[in-house]
């Protein structure tokens, strides 16, 4: 699951939930069916090859004239060739040639490859410049062309020919490893070693290499299947041992000519060689899938349970003014843990409504939910979502993009990779522009300038022509809001719109949001961990903690009488100081993590940090209004209200709650907390 | 832009330097001499030694070494050691013959690959599964063998095609066409196999960026998404892998050539190899280069014009 891109999972290591049995021992690659069977077939032919003298009934060259091109029998187990030749004696008498000579170029190969790898990572760009010139120029030698010109300049020296095949190949090993060691480099412990004085060849060989291994590792067997059909190849050409010595090209060129009338001789010494390369590419592959088992899985979007508002008891009734009304939501990974529980809240049109929360309380999840965008293996297991008086929970994909783009729109936390990198402003701009309104391309063209004005962009012909990487960030996120304006929708959905960017454009691109709503009407969902942006644009706010809604109401009441002590937390650790209050010495912060979904306590999902837990905490209890038309989920609140206690006047001990946590281990059902 | 193809033509120069560089070094490591060459088992010492000093065995390396590069500029590329002929002559009419099969067999892998990689990323499951582990098998079968299979499939079993041999294209060319058809098939099995894997890992990288998400959360139709927007994003990586492909197949028609008895580069390669005809040998490298060279050339513009980073850089 680890593909998941959205915060929720990503803050979400669902793969520590998997656990681990300790019954199996075996490698990872060895679970997989082809790297089991990759590494079982390469010992096999690598250990009968090396032992063949052994154990081999018959010798190589012993001809049994009366029995030429037999069929398999008893006394010949794959047959024999044209000469009466046992070819299984002479098909594992020929391998150790190859399996050792592949060995070889794999070896010469990382030998080299792999150290100019390593040295041109740590000598920065100048080595690096100039040692990746030489492995272009290296590649783009034909390699099987250079090797005929080695055999015809040193003889068949196999071992050394595939030794100069290594040397070529390295430069192919060059490219590929030092990618991976630059990145392992830029990894903060390998820094720190550095710092701590250990000299460079310590720091590749302890630091460095071992995080390299799975790519090495996935490389090197690939290789040597490449190798292993380079020797067979040269063999074929006549450039193996000599007759009466066998190999397996020849034997396969001995084949060919008797193609027409035994083509069994084909049979036993192709699918020998064949086997042993799909061996190694095998596991190979096994090797590769390290933390990328999601992906060969077969995922398949379970349809998305349409639950009635009214299922749940705590539901509150649909609110009749507003556009988008959200009722007892729940959104989980299929067959795995609930990620958003019991989520309701209301937009009137023309307001802005803020999600905020920590990372990982399931903001974004909800804010993609509204247009049926949610990530593979994650879906809406139940609740309503009706937008203009229309259920969207269950719509098809097809009925959710005729919504998508034209009544609801988008735009998302990183504007420099929202757009097509591949494709101009302009295109990117009239292809909608077109489709939503059924313009000509002339016109589309007229309307895209118009909006990346009404968007503040002043050199909009410019910006027009230009590809997204020519674009800075704030630009990019004028020309997403431009995109998202393209259909003229009735809601704009903001994920994170200003977290990427610079503090000076996050201002200009606020203020920005801010005209549109009063220009033009819209609501706004904004997505934020950050209550500076809430307390400048929002209406109103819904405060998310473990994938449900903590507290809710207007922005101005939330904010300034917060009455759940998580909110209480949030706006205490929120750097922003209001004017004419003095700038506090130490910033508070929250004690603790929010807990992963799957790992939420019964009851309070805040006990375990919150300064007032109690035991009440831990058993399920409904949310109570406030601030008007909103709520608040807490069994504490009036007794804290009453009491006048808040989060930054509590004693500073640490959180009480810390013995009357409940286990966190405990699942959590989805219901309790649901209002 | 501009920048870019200075840079390329550069390299491309540099490379095929290097080969004239390396290959005539290989062949002056050898412990025999061209004279002993030519002369066969009855050369004497004597007469050996005289003809290594005609042909300029003796002397110094780096005097022979532009003497060879004076003549290469000027096509001429020297007489071979075992028929006195001229080298590149012989290789002129057999350059064609390979690069044919080569680029036949790189545009057909591009196109059966690239269809079937994108269809196992855009249908998953166990179409996707098949196509994945039917392509590592097929990447992994020795071209020769495939070759014979092949041969025997359609050439002896169905009587399809002719099993082996060439004929020109002048002479006949729907024969020339079927001549070709064999072992342009026997290249793309392996070549299609490696493009899918690229077009399938392209295309899944290409779906899961983000702004896909974008053109999704727009209402975009999936058809657009896939083949309009993700497939332009794949095909960077798949264009420059059939580069690589394509240097691959060239080297590969060597056993391809041997086994369908075509008069190609690589035909003429192993023959040189085996009578250690270095002059031959020398040439056999450095025209290989060359071509490689060009065609890899005409696929840094097409990486050009496909990704605007490359071109507006």
């Amino acid at each position: 699951m680890s593909a998941l891109p959205l915060d929720a999972a990503a803050n979400t290591d669902l793969d520590a939930g998997r656990p681990s049995r300790p019954g199996r021992r075996l490698p990872y690659f060895l679970r997989r069916p082809g790297g089991l069977f990759g590494a079982v077939w390469l010992a096999f032919v690598v250990l009968a090859s090396l032992t063949a003298p052994w154990w081999i009934p018959y010798g190589v060259a012993e001809q049994d004239l009366s029995n030429r091109l037999a069929l398999p029998s008893a006394d010949h187990w794959l047959g024999t060739d044209p000469l009466g030749r046992d070819l299984l004696s002479r098909i594992f008498s020929a391998g150790a040639e190859p399996l050792l000579g592949a060995g070889i170029t794999v070896l010469v190969a990382f030998g080299i490859g792999l150290t100019m790898a390593l040295i041109a990572a740590e000598r920065g760009p100048r080595v690096e410049r100039v040692s990746s010139r030489l492995a272009e120029v290296l590649l783009a030698l034909p390699s099987t062309i250079l090797l005929l010109a080695v055999i015809g300049a040193i003889g068949v020296r196999i071992f050394i020919v595939m030794a100069v095949l290594g040397v070529m190949i390295s430069a192919a090993v060059y490219r590929v490893m030092l990618g991976v060691a630059k990145s392992v480099r830029q990894r903060l412990y390998v820094d720190a070693a550095r710092v701590n004085g250990l000299s460079s060849l310590r720091v590749n060989l302890v630091h460095v290499l071992p995080s390299m291994g799975t790519v090495v590792a996935v490389q090197a067997a690939q290789l040597y299947g490449i190798s292993l059909l380079i020797v067979a190849g040269l063999a074929f050409l006549g450039f193996g041992p000599a007759e009466p010595q066998p190999s397996w090209g020849f034997m396969i060129q001995d084949a060919s000519s008797y193609v027409f009338s035994n083509p069994w001789l084909l049979v036993p010494t192709g699918v020998v060689l064949a086997l042993t390369v799909v061996a190694a590419n095998e596991l190979a592959d096994a090797i590769a899938s390290r933390g990328s088992v999601a992906r060969t899985t077969v995922r398949r979007r379970r349809p998305p349970a349409r639950v009635g508002a009214t299922a749940t008891a705590g539901a509150r009734p649909a609110d009749p003014g507003a556009v988008l009304d959200v009722r007892d939501l729940h959104i989980s990974v299929d067959d795995g843990p609930a990620l958003v529980t019991g989520v309701s809240f209301a937009l009137q049109p023309g307001r802005v409504l803020g999600l905020v929360g920590e990372s990982g309380c399931g903001k974004t999840m909800t804010a993609r939910s509204l247009m049926g965008l949610l990530p593979d293996g994650v879906s809406v297991s139940g609740g309503s979502i009706r937008w203009q008086g229309r259920e969207l929970v269950g719509l098809s994909q097809e009925d959710l993009s005729a919504v998508r783009g034209r009544e609801i729109a988008m735009i998302s936390q990183e504007p420099m990779v929202a757009l097509d990198p591949m494709f101009s402003v302009v295109y990117q701009l009239t292809q909608p522009i077109r489709r939503f309104r059924g313009v000509g391309r002339r016109e589309a063209r007229q309307i895209a300038a118009q909006l990346l004005r009404q968007v503040g962009i002043v050199d909009g012909e410019r910006v027009l022509k230009s590809y997204p990487h020519q674009l800075s960030g704030g630009m990019a996120q004028r020309v997403c809001i431009a995109l998202a304006l393209t259909g003229e929708p009735r809601l704009l959905i903001a994920d994170e719109p200003t977290t990427a960017l610079d503090v000076t454009v996050q201002a200009e691109i606020l203020s920005l949001l801010r005209a549109l709503v009063r220009d033009t009407g819209l609501s706004v969902v904004i997505v934020s961990h950050d209550l500076g942006v809430v307390a400048d644009i929002c209406d109103d706010v819904a405060v998310m903690y473990a994938g449900t809604v903590v507290e809710d109401g207007t922005a101005a009441a939330v904010l300034d009488e917060p009455a759940h002590p998580y909110t209480q937390a949030l706006l205490a650790a929120n750097p922003h100081v209001a004017d004419g209050e003095p700038v506090p010495t130490r910033l508070a912060s929250i004690d603790g993590t929010v807990p992963p979904p799957g790992e939420w306590p019964t009851g309070c999902r805040f006990a375990s940090r919150c300064l007032f837990a109690q035991e009440q905490c831990t058993q399920p209890f409904p949310s109570v209004p406030a601030h008007g038309s909103g709520s608040v989920l807490c069994t504490r609140v009036e007794e804290l209200s009453r009491a006048d206690v808040t989060w930054t006047s509590a004693p500073t001990t640490g959180p009480a709650g810390h013995e009357t946590a409940p286990a966190a281990t405990q699942p959590a059902p989805t219901v309790g907390v649901s209002r | 832009m501009l920048a870019y193809v200075a840079r390329r033509l550069a390299m491309a120069v540099g490379t095929v330097l290097a080969a004239v560089l390396i290959s005539f070094l290989l062949v002056h490591a050898t412990d025999t001499s061209p004279g002993a060459v030519r002369l066969g088992p009855g050369g004497t010492p004597e007469r050996i030694a005289a003809e290594n000093e005609a042909l300029g065995w003796n002397d110094p390396l780096y005097v022979q070494f532009f003497d060879y590069l004076g003549g290469f500029l000027q096509g001429d590329l020297g007489t071979s050691l075992v028929n006195g002929g001229s080298i590149a002559a012989d290789l002129a009419d057999r350059v064609p013959v390979t690069a044919f099969i080569a680029l036949f067999a790189t545009i057909l892998s591009g196109i059966i690959g690239v269809a079937l990689g994108v269809t196992a990323a855009v249908r998953g499951g166990r179409v996707g599964q098949l196509i994945t582990t039917g392509a590592g098998v097929a990447l992994s079968l020795p071209v020769f063998w495939v070759g014979i299979i092949l041969v025997y499939l359609l050439a002896i079993q169905a009587g399809l095609l002719p099993a082996t041999g060439y004929v020109a294209f002048a002479a006949d060319p729907a024969g020339w066409f079927r001549s070709l058809t064999l072992p342009v098939l026997a290249l793309t099995i392996g070549g299609a196999a490696i493009i899918a894997r690229t077009a399938n890992a392209g295309m899944r990288e290409a779906l899961a960026q983000e702004h896909i998400r974008t053109l999704r959360a727009m209402g975009t139709p999936e058809w657009r998404v896939r083949y309009v927007h993700a497939l332009r994003f794949a095909s960077v990586p798949v264009v420059s892998v059939l580069g690589i492909q394509f240097i691959a197949l060239f080297g590969g028609s060597v056993i391809i050539e041997n086994l369908f008895a075509l008069p190609g580069l690589g035909q003429a390669g192993q023959a040189a190899a085996a009578s250690s005809d270095f002059p031959a040998l020398v040439g056999v490298v450095v025209v290989a280069t060359v071509v490689v060279v060009v065609i890899n050339l005409l696929l840094d513009l097409v990486v050009a014009v496909l990704d605007p980073k490359v071109r507006t850089a």
